[in-house]
């Protein structure tokens, strides 16, 4: 087993209840498997994923600080102590 | 040709007044001006070019302002009512070029023109009043002095037609602060560049409008079919939906220190307890001080924030202003950042200028480089918010040690024989976002013709996270010169249509030029539009070489190539020969020489001539 926390950020903390949470998964998972894992419910399927089930283009996900979008992003395999932050396209600045 | 006739999305008229010799004239606005800058900051970059001395002293009665509304304002097209002011500035000495929300703009446009230029000084301070038909300069020594709300209350309740508009400065323009702001609507900002220093030393209290003129749109279906997609994609996007309404541009905070880029003691590092950083966040602010959101002309996202801390009340603080006076101080406490964020407002300072500096002089302190002999007994250190009020009044009234910072943070370090200690690029404050935390971030405030700004080069980190399939990775050499001169572009484009900048995280140019097209007839298509912004860069550059700037300008702080920080677990900086190399092909996908001068040949193909100056 590996363990790993998940960071939530604007309406994403409203949906799961909480600021972040530690998770503990079977090796060899990819970032994109967790967030399926994460939508537990029909509520939250439909935040992260379009009905094609794909995550949904306005959310960002970060894996350890870098942008898990691109090759090797939501497919690659996530490992004991990483961090992953969820968060939507925020505008600002 | 000159427009002799009111024609389709233009008023088709300039005013233009010399506060020496109080004389008043209406000039038409030239057609090609329309089609080759359309309004806004390109209108205002053009007229600036053509009739400012470059090397004038930026607080002399020779320099000139020109504020621009643009075609779609006074249309329905959402965010269409941000003015846009061109001018030398008082901090950079190269072009200052500001943008502004609220509702002044759009009431301005109203009166019948589209532009005004104002030159000289006046011999005591005045009030330029402006309706359809009749522009008068009135006498302001009954305001002079008064801060920004006491005068904008009083220049009001003197009409009282309920549709007039106040644009001022506060003590802090009167005073020559060289990030003096000029404000509408009592709390929005034409922030950067010190526009308010330049209004201060013409004798420019403030300018009052009101009107009923309306334009002319061409082919309203077209028109109408651009606007009403324009609607339905801020519908769709979260952040145009909603999350700027409800979270504020302060949403931001808790996500830019994530990835490792909120800035802290005077960009130092970027090092912050998670704990700390909430106390000072968006979803903070709205559960504590938040009274209501709202939003300037035409806008559906509303990420004004309307505040309240003990029994006053008040506007911000937005992201830049948090950080600047927050976190880039060591400083978490919410309220007393919003209690200088009023004062600032009310003093009429530029609030990331201000947040800049003070970091500046806290470090100087620390270092030994300023004393308690230099500050009057004040322990400038840096996490100490309780000397935030006083030294706002001190720079805006340039009292004391208040003197030397209302200069900016890079004469008062160069002051004192120590510039490297000051955090700017052309002697303009780095807003809050770290340039070692990504190579497109560190690119856009270089290259940027005002200086380091939050809207001329800032939040270019977002390109990393937030452009889907067109995302540039956020330590790419390579990638990031083309990316950066493209979100220059769009910038442009935006600032000269006079929309938001926030349209952006909804959709580009192509609902724009649908609307533009429509609105006057002319062929705005977004290639035209990308060819418009490059012309536009093209005058901001020459005006910049012919005010005596250089490629060396184009520069980052020592400190962002020699300290570093660790951004995901690894030590980065933003070396000197990344910066070159960038900053090389940058101007080469200007079309600019390696000097950063704008070729002969493209200038021809812009339609462009480089002005002799004496």
């Amino acid at each position: 087993m590996i363990r790993v926390k998940v960071k939530l950020f604007g309406p994403f903390r409203e949906l799961f209840g909480r600021r972040e949470m530690e998770i503990d998964l079977p090796a060899g998972l990819r970032t994109i498997d967790l967030l399926r894992k994460l939508s537990d419910s029909e509520e939250k399927r439909k935040h992260l994923f379009s009905a094609a089930d794909t995550l949904h283009p306005h959310i960002v996900i970060m894996r350890n600080g870098m942008p898990a979008h691109g090759p090797g992003g939501l497919e690659g395999l996530i490992r004991d102590g990483d961090i992953i932050a969820v968060f939507p396209l925020m505008g600002g600045g | 040709m000159a427009i002799s006739e009111p024609s389709w999305g233009v008023h088709g008229k300039i005013l233009d007044i010399d506060l020496a010799s109080g004389r008043i004239t209406e000039r038409p606005l030239e057609s090609d001006l329309v089609r080759d800058y359309i309004g806004g900051r390109g209108l205002g970059a053009r007229l600036i070019y053509d009739l400012v001395n470059p090397s004038c002293d930026a607080l002399s009665s020779d320099n000139i302002i020109v504020i621009a509304a643009a075609p779609l304002i006074g249309t329905s097209a959402p965010t269409a009512g941000r003015g846009h002011m061109v001018f030398k500035s008082a901090l950079s000495g190269g072009l200052g070029s500001s943008n502004c929300g609220g509702t002044w703009a759009a009431a301005f446009k109203s009166t019948g023109y589209d532009a005004l230029v104002v030159r000289g000084k006046a011999a005591s301070p005045v009030l330029i009043d402006i309706r359809p038909e009749r522009a008068e300069i009135l006498p302001a020594g009954q305001v002079w002095g008064k801060d920004v709300h006491e005068t904008t209350e009083e220049l009001l309740a003197d009409v009282s037609d309920g549709r007039s508009r106040v644009l001022c400065i506060g003590p802090a323009g009167e005073n020559l602060v060289r990030f003096a702001a000029v404000m509408n609507d009592r709390n929005r900002a034409y922030g950067r560049g010190g526009a308010g220093a330049v209004w201060g030393s013409k004798n420019l209290k403030a300018i009052r409008v009101s009107g009923d003129k309306k334009i002319r749109i061409k082919d309203r279906a077209r028109f109408e079919s651009g606007r009403e997609q324009s609607f339905y994609l801020l519908k769709q996007a979260p952040a145009t939906k909603r999350l700027l309404r409800e979270l504020g541009t302060a949403g931001l905070l808790e996500l830019i220190n994530l990835i490792n880029m909120l800035p802290h003691r005077n960009f130092k590092d970027t090092r912050h307890r998670d704990e700390d950083v909430e106390r000072v966040s968006g979803e903070t602010l709205a559960k504590t001080l938040l009274e209501r959101a709202a939003g300037c002309t035409l806008c559906p996202m509303a990420c004004q924030r309307h505040t309240r801390v003990g029994d006053k009340t008040g506007e911000g603080p937005e992201y830049e202003t948090l950080v600047m006076i927050g976190p880039d101080c060591d400083i978490y406490d919410l309220e007393a950042i919003t209690r200088v964020n009023y004062l600032c407002n009310e003093l009429g300072m530029d609030t990331i200028s201000f947040g800049g500096t003070l970091a500046c002089a806290m470090e100087l302190f620390e270092v030994g480089l300023l004393t308690s002999g230099d500050t009057d007994g004040l322990e400038l250190r840096f996490g100490r918010s309780e000397v935030l009020e006083e030294i706002a009044r001190r720079v805006a009234f340039r009292q004391g040690i208040g003197d030397i910072l209302a200069e900016g943070s890079y004469r008062l370090a160069e002051s004192l024989g120590h510039p490297e200690f000051s955090m700017t690029i052309k002697k303009q404050e780095i807003p809050a976002y770290d340039p070692r935390a990504s190579f497109t971030q560190a690119l856009g405030y270089m290259t940027s013709p005002t200086g380091a700004c939050h809207l001329k080069g800032g939040y270019a980190v977002s390109l990393a996270f937030f452009s889907g399939p067109k995302e540039i990775p956020r330590f790419s050499l390579l990638q990031s010169p083309v990316a950066i001169r493209n979100m220059h572009n769009l910038g442009i484009i935006q600032d000269s249509l006079g929309i938001c900048r926030f349209t952006g995280y909804a959709f580009s140019t192509e609902p724009w030029a649908r609307m533009m097209s429509g609105l006057t007839g002319a062929d705005f298509s977004t290639a035209r539009l990308e060819e418009i912004a490059n012309r536009i860069a093209a005058v901001e550059r020459l005006f910049n070489l012919a005010a005596g700037m250089t490629e060396a300008d184009d520069w980052l702080p020592a400190r962002f190539s020699q300290e570093p920080i660790l951004v995901a677990g690894e030590e980065r900086v933003v070396s000197e020969a990344a910066s070159i190399k960038m900053r090389n092909d940058y101007y080469r996908a200007r079309g600019w020489d390696e000097k950063g001068i704008p070729t002969p040949s493209l200038l021809d193909s812009l339609g462009l001539k480089m002005r002799e100056f004496p």
